[in-house]
């Protein structure tokens, strides 16, 4: 057992000191198991990979004391960057702050802007918000009940609840009959569940869901698909997830899903760090990855 | 090997201290870092503490993390609602301290297994956290003045650590020092005993139990401070680990039973490995699996001495 420990550190160690010449990038996130944050990181890899930087990842499991005391560990190793993913940098401000004193430059994806983030990459929360919200309210002809799920402690996915907020006050026919908090790790088959017991007891009442990023949307289209198949509700999130793009192909219940580009937003993070790692200061502090509408449509696809 | 049964836990918080300093003798082996890892293992620390009475008790407090994750949020709303900081922080500490009375009373009057009250009250606690909070991180309102308890220095010692060692002394004497403290250990040790020579055992584990609930509940107070922010589910964090560094601290020094000074030292190596380790650059599924193999490794270690003691 201790050998296999001491194997375990040394294999540790030997691979922190591979990359001891190159510029050591810490990327932190508290949610690497959703699928959109996970494909970021891969991404970012890839390019800190070609750019020759030797990148390391931290994941806390939605933690946020664990990832302020992460921050501390990697600003302590002194590392050439700090990349955080999914998470708004005010909740952990102290340990921005201390980065920045240490001269240590961080880039946030998918976050927001803050005092000591030398760039932001995002999408437009609340557009992203507005464009689904538009969506699922054209499709219902401006007349119907909606139910939501939502998960307001990620503060770019609570811009856009509140952008569903402002688009129901244009849209007085559509109502909101049932929502629900997303449990995350797990959202997938926490809204089968939720939406199983929906369907239950108000199934014929619900016309549409609307679900603030697409892996909840996955979780309702798995309980329709099972529970009330030849139903006309409409299922739409966001995301542009690989699995909700695949269910809008087949024709699913899934009809749209606002794609955001992780692989753009990924790739503007990695170009902006090479600025800044060689002594530039990036021409905008915040920059927005492109949205656009994904539909049986956009896909090319005659659904029935 | 009497040596290694009775102090291995701390031989082995020595040795993984040497190799993160050989290994990392400017980043991890600086005064600075090392005192950084006293600030971030003291809120876990607390908590374990407080699951160390309860585990004197031959108990657990599954809603310790609900409760961590309900004092945060229930501050922050109190702040946001325009209430001084003295009057919040006796607030949510009362609220933390019944909460943890209410589990006590269904283990200890009604038997119901520690376990499943818990269980179950936690659920009940995170339930009432996200009405609270709608769900949401909350931030505004939170005093400069309150966040100085959790964050910062005084004489050089991170504001934190200070919290520790106050929470640490007063918690040893109490379990050691004091009659509660061994009548505590009496009633984890033989319930039925406990009970036949008249100590008050539904009392002494109300007792505990609050006081378990009112250590989480600090802690939540000191997250919220240190983050500035209050996440619904802050405390998810602190159960598993909590225990773990309970149970680490069971085979430091006393034979197989919980304490104080075996906690710290549980708390301490948890702390330190997530500390060497992310300074290394060694990916965190990889920290994850270090840290449960060093706690197998540790039980397994007790255990071979004492079967060999046994032979």
């Amino acid at each position: 057992m201790r050998a296999g420990i001491l194997g375990l550190a040394l294999a540790g160690l030997m691979a922190s000191t591979a990359g001891a010449f190159a510029a050591d990038v810490a990327v932190l996130t508290p949610y690497q198991s959703s699928v959109a944050t996970n494909q970021m990181i891969n991404v970012f890899q890839d390019k800190a990979k070609a750019a020759g930087w030797n990148a390391t990842v931290v994941d806390t499991r939605g933690d946020m004391g664990q990832l302020a005391s992460r921050i501390e560990d990697v600003v302590a190793a002194k590392v050439a960057a700090i990349v955080l993913v999914s998470v708004d940098p005010t909740q952990i401000q102290d340990q921005v702050n201390a980065a920045a004193a240490a001269g240590i430059p961080v880039v946030t994806i998918d976050g927001a802007k803050a005092p000591g983030v030398v760039l932001n990459v995002t999408s437009d929360n609340f557009e992203l918000g507005t464009k689904l919200s538009d969506f699922l309210f054209g499709k219902l002809g401006g007349k119907g009940n909606i139910v939501k799920f939502f998960y307001s402690a990620h503060p770019g996915v609570h811009q856009r609840e509140l952008a569903l907020d402002e688009a129901l006050k244009k849209y007085p026919d559509i109502k909101v009959v049932a929502d629900h908090y997303v449990v995350v790790p797990g959202p997938v088959d926490d809204a089968r569940k939720t939406t199983e017991n929906w369907l239950k007891s108000q199934g014929d009442q619900i016309d549409a869901v609307w679900a603030a990023w697409d892996e909840p949307a996955i979780g309702a289209q798995l309980a329709v698909e099972a529970d009330k198949p030849d139903s006309k509700i409409i299922i739409a999130g966001i995301d542009g997830n690989p699995q909700a793009v695949e269910l809008i192909k087949a024709c699913s219940h899934i009809k749209g899903t606002v794609s955001q580009d992780f692989d753009a937003m990924a790739g503007l993070a990695a170009e902006g760090l090479t600025e800044i790692l060689a002594g530039k200061t990036p021409a905008k502090a915040e920059v927005y990855a492109p949205a656009k509408l994904i539909t049986p449509e956009t896909l090319g696809v005659t659904c029935p | 090997m009497i040596l290694l049964r009775r102090y291995g836990t701390l031989l082995a918080l020595a040795l993984i201290v040497l190799v993160f300093t050989i290994a990392s003798p400017n980043a991890f082996g600086s005064m600075s870092n090392l005192v950084n890892i006293t600030q971030q293992m003291a809120l876990l620390a607390i908590v374990a503490i407080g699951a160390t009475l309860v585990m004197v008790l031959g108990e657990f407090d599954l809603s310790v993390s609900a409760v961590v994750s309900w004092a945060g949020i229930a501050a922050a709303a109190l702040f946001a609602a325009g209430i001084a900081v003295p009057i919040v922080m006796i607030v949510v500490l009362v609220s933390a301290v019944a909460m943890g009375a209410i589990s006590g009373f269904l283990v200890a009057r009604y038997k119901v297994p520690s376990f499943i009250a818990t269980l179950a009250f936690g659920t009940v606690i995170g339930g009432l956290t996200f009405w609270v909070s709608n769900g949401a991180t909350l931030f505004s309102g939170i005093p400069a003045g309150f966040r100085d308890l959790g964050r910062g220095t005084l004489a050089g010692v991170p504001v934190p650590t200070l919290w520790l060692i106050g929470v640490a002394v007063v918690f040893w004497l109490l379990l050691d020092q004091t009659e509660f403290g061994r009548r505590l250990y009496a009633i984890g040790g033989n319930r039925e005993a406990a009970c036949l020579v008249g100590l008050p055992v539904r009392r002494d584990m109300v007792v505990a139990f609050a006081l378990c609930a009112a250590l989480a509940g600090l802690a939540g107070l000191l997250l919220t401070a240190r983050l500035g922010s209050a996440h619904p589910t802050g405390g998810g964090g602190y159960l598993l680990q909590a225990y773990a560094a309970v149970f680490l601290g069971m085979t430091a020094f006393r034979e197989g039973e919980p304490s104080v000074p075996g906690t710290l030292v549980g708390a301490a190596i948890i702390a330190v490995v997530s500390n060497g380790l992310t300074i290394l650059g060694v990916p965190s599924f990889l920290q994850d699996l270090l840290t449960g193999a060093i706690i197998l490794a540790a039980v397994l270690v007790r255990n071979f001495g004492r079967d060999e003691a046994a032979a």
